[in-house]
């Protein structure tokens, strides 16, 4: 089970031929391919000494040129592979390398690393890529030892559980036992009274044994429920905990769907795991054991005859459902898909109608029931053919053991009691053999699920607080300097970023979208952590500052403001559950927002949410402008706040928002300029970083890019009036 | 993009169709450029309909990523350009070939190749086996591993028998 961690890619059919360290190498990237030739990959080498760059290609020896020539370098991202450009200070251009998307990371940190020697900038050692992909393999081993980990906090009850299998074990092996006791030693015997006697003894013990076992099983069920719904309870909580302490980008890789299939399928089917599927096999186990000891006990010649077609059994049964498995996850693969066709329709049914593609969707779900159909029937006929054939292999032990048994008998060196016994035990021996060979597949469905819980668990939380937060002052002053921040690692969003930000100052954030504004407001509200630089907040870096003061300091207004299942009024009072009626009250009247309220039948008490109350987008958006408003933030964030409403709400949510804003520092993201008219500085965001700010007066006298978009704004207006 | 954002001398439904009459491509370095009117630039292609147009509906874009113009169809360009040009599309959407596959395991949600490229053997992993095999424009797969890189099966049902049982269950 054990891999390597990365099998190499390139086939080392011929070694690759990677040049020896050279005089001075400072970075070195293998694998790579020389651009001259498109099409294949070939064993190559990137090398960077303390003088200059060579290309290596196969070993040989290609491009080179001084360091003293170039100007810089740039790893490029393609589709399915990545670029190394370099840039010579005479202007010319050209390609070194390229691989395949594997090797994104390595590109671009070479790249980062050359460019810094060229700057002469001091080597910062390797920095690691937090975003690099996880490791995604798993184990059963790793599984397995999570889920003992898992479970130890009820190892009590998993212990007296076990003890519990051991005893309905032996009762499982002491009854055919009993009854041939029973049979031999007095119904066979003839008619005595004495006799008859001990038969009602003998009776009334294996009645008795039936009940013990009957309890025993109880009091097992009870347990192992008990155990695995603590367990997947615990489970659940530290899922649900760990889910909403990452980053907004480690939730953002996973949709919600997925998430929500690891906090509660996958947890369920750990739980069906150690519940339901593994007490038998538990029990099946010591079964074989004990029987087989028994057997050979006994006679090894007979317990030899039981067992020779065990092996055949076994192989029997595993290659079925192999075979099985791969129908039944075609067809739960369609079924999925049918579901997401029914999804699609259903939540855009409207869109649907409005283009008249009823018939069309419908063809489109008949289509994927039809397949579904054929790979269901495919799987019933092999099923119906298979599963008999299967059963009769089963069963094909008991007919040589019979042959065995007869024999003795006929020989008289066996009682119908012992025949019976070890008939029973034979049944014994294969019914769980059967079911043993499934354990494979439920043990691969557990870890699945197990690896995926612990994925999460396990996943560093990128943005942790310091163990001595600090706390700001809370003025409300705010300092970016030298900002450099990327998502993937190798494109940067923002770099350079230098802005101080006074108290009480409202500040416009302009540029095209993807320019960076909204991950600049996400960098001070802390969302991810910048990769280079310093947010400070008051002379604070917001790294000090525990994310629970952060956040309560910051008030933010989005253009989606979600608003959770609940009444009115503890929609306002989110971000402060214990506020009073009058804090509600006073938030909405600075909200505008209390009068429609109050003219609703249920006035604060209002149910909104999904199968709430549908309130108008501008109710919603006042609702979250006194949700942000509560707390009293010192920091105000309006991300596109009121750019889904129409002029005329939108003109007196302004109103509202002016409110809000007063005395607070203002950061405001909106594509219609004149929502940022209120605002003391407008700061225009262009190609990663900063390229213009001052007033509006100011930046329309420069002529630059905040004016042309002033000016095609102006001619949008005009086509509209 | 919205319509805001758009300076008023732009007209959006406006293409600048790349022919050989209007434009010119020559590979420096291994960098593409395009003379066009008069003007040499760097630029790069990207294919508009990745998966089913290889070869037509090509954007060509400068530096800051902004289209230059688009080309409808590489025939349309004399022999050797098209053949640079079909050299850099093949370089910027890497896509080995898969000739042959020599085992595909599933283990705990992912799964894992061997396969047979026209560049050799290599393996790879696929998250979510189903999602991860694109199926568009007939027979022909792609492949997205785990890893962002591609593969491409021109014809599945080209694929010798035994490769063909192999990823049958997952179409």
């Amino acid at each position: 089970m054990k891999r390597k961690r990365r099998p190499d890619r390139r086939q080392p059919e011929t070694q690759p031929l990677s040049p020896p360290p050279l005089a001075g190498e400072v970075a070195r990237l293998a694998t790579g391919l020389d651009p001259v030739e498109p099409g294949r990959l070939v064993n190559g080498a990137v090398v960077c000494t303390e003088t200059g760059i060579s290309v290596f290609r196969e070993g040989e020896k290609g491009k080179e040129f001084p360091l003293s020539v170039l100007a810089e370098l740039r790893a490029e991202p393609g589709v399915g592979c990545v670029f190394l450009e370099y840039e010579l200070q005479s202007g010319e251009r050209g390609l070194l390398a390229r691989s395949d998307a594997h090797a994104n990371g390595e590109f671009s940190a070479f790249a980062k690393k050359v460019n810094a020697l060229l700057r002469g900038e001091p080597e910062k050692g390797a920095e690691p890529d937090r975003h690099q992909k996880k490791e995604h393999r798993s184990s059963v081993r790793g599984a397995i030892k999570h889920l003992f980990v898992t479970a130890r906090p009820e190892w009590k009850y998993f212990l007296i559980v076990f003890f519990l299998f051991a005893l309905a074990t032996g009762i499982g092996v002491g009854l055919p036992y009993l009854n041939r006791r029973l049979t031999d030693d007095y119904i066979l015997k003839g008619n005595d009274r004495q006799l008859l006697y001990g038969l009602i003894g003998m009776a009334a013990a294996i009645f008795g044994v039936y009940v013990l076992r009957a309890l025993v099983w109880v009091a097992r069920g009870v347990l192992v429920a008990i155990a695995g719904n603590r367990l997947v309870v615990r489970l659940r909580d530290n899922v649900f905990r760990k889910i909403q302490s990452l980053s907004i980008s480690g939730i953002s890789q996973n949709t919600t769907g997925e998430l929500m299939q690891r906090v509660t399928g996958d947890t369920n089917q750990i739980r069906n795991f150690l519940v339901n599927q593994m007490p038998p096999v538990v029990e099946h186990v010591l079964l074989l054991i004990i029987i087989s000891a028994i057997l050979f006990f006994y006679d090894w010649r007979l317990a030899l005859f039981i067992l020779v077609p065990a092996p055949f059994v076994v192989l029997a049964v595993r290659s079925f459902w192999r075979f099985m498995r791969g129908l039944f996850q075609r067809r739960r693969e369609l079924n999925a898909q049918g579901s997401a066709i029914l999804h699609d329709t259903f939540s855009g049914i409207r869109v649907v109608k409005s283009y008249g593609m009823e018939k069309r969707e419908e063809e489109r779900f008949v289509a994927m029931a039809a397949k579904e159909r054929d790979a269901q029937l495919r799987q019933e006929k092999i099923w119906a053919v298979l599963m008999p054939i299967l059963n009769f292999l089963i069963g094909a032990g008991e007919f040589i053991l019979l042959y065995f048994v007869g024999n003795q008998m006929l020989e008289g060196s066996m009682t119908a009691g012992q025949m019976a016994q070890f008939s029973a035990y034979s049944g014994m021996i294969y019914a769980p053999l059967s079911m043993l060979m499934r354990l494979p597949q439920q043990l691969m469905a557990a870890s699945t699920s197990i690896s995926r819980v612990y994925d999460l668990l396990d996943q560093p939380e990128e943005i942790v607080d310091r163990k001595e937060p600090q706390s700001p002052s809370w003025d409300g002053a705010i300092t970016l300097e030298n900002i450099r921040f990327s998502y993937t690692g190798t494109e940067d969003v923002l770099q350079n970023v230098n802005l101080q930000i006074r108290p009480g100052e409202f500040i416009g954030l302009v540029g095209r979208s993807g320019a960076g504004k909204t991950t600049l407001i996400n960098l001070i509200m802390r969302m991810y952590d910048v990769q280079e630089g310093r947010v400070l907040i008051d002379g604070v870096d917001i790294r000090d500052i525990s994310q629970e003061e952060l956040r309560s300091h910051i008030g933010a207004v989005l253009q989606e403001n979600f608003l959770f299942s609940g009444s009115v009024a503890q929609n306002i009072a989110y971000a402060k559950p214990g506020a009073s009626r009058e804090e509600i009250i006073r938030a909405a009247k600075l909200a505008g927002a209390h009068e429609f309220i109050v003219r609703l039948p249920d006035g604060y008490n209002t149910y909104i949410g999904e199968k709430g109350h549908t309130l108008s987008g501008g109710e919603r958006q006042r609702i979250s402008i006194a949700r942000a408003l509560l707390p009293d933030p010192k920091i105000i964030i309006l991300d596109e706040a009121t750019s889904s409403l129409d002029t005329e709400t939108e003109r007196s949510i302004q109103e509202a928002l002016k409110v809000l804003c007063r005395g607070r520092t203002t950061i405001a993201i909106a594509h219609r300029l004149s929502t940022l008219r209120n605002a003391t500085r407008l700061v225009v965001l262009d190609h990663e970083t900063i390229a213009e700010q001052g007033t509006h007066e100011e930046l329309m006298a420069k002529q630059g890019i905040y004016c042309n978009l002033v000016l095609s704004q102006r001619e949008m207006s005009k086509m509209t009036n | 993009m919205e319509p805001a954002m758009q300076t008023p001398e732009q007209d959006l439904t406006k293409t600048l169709w790349l022919t050989p009459e209007n434009a010119s491509f020559s590979r420096k370095n291994g960098l593409l450029w395009l003379t066009c009117g008069g003007v040499e630039t760097r630029v790069t292609l990207r294919r508009n309909f990745p998966l089913e147009e290889l070869w037509s509906f090509l954007s060509v874009l400068n530096d800051r990523e902004e289209e230059v113009g688009v080309i409808r169809d590489l025939s349309q360009f004399g022999q050797a350009e098209a053949e640079l040009l079909r050299a850099e599309l093949e370089r910027r959407y890497y896509a080995p070939v898969i000739l042959k596959i020599l085992s595909l395991k599933e283990r705990f949600g992912f799964s894992y190749w061997k396969v047979e490229t026209a560049e050799g053997k290599m393996e790879f992993t696929l998250r979510d086996t189903y999602k991860s095999l694109v199926r568009l424009g007939g027979n022909r797969i792609f492949v997205l591993d785990v890893d962002g890189n591609r593969f491409v099966i021109p014809d599945v049902t080209a694929l010798d028998r035994k490769s063909y049982r192999k990823i049958e269950l997952y179409l």
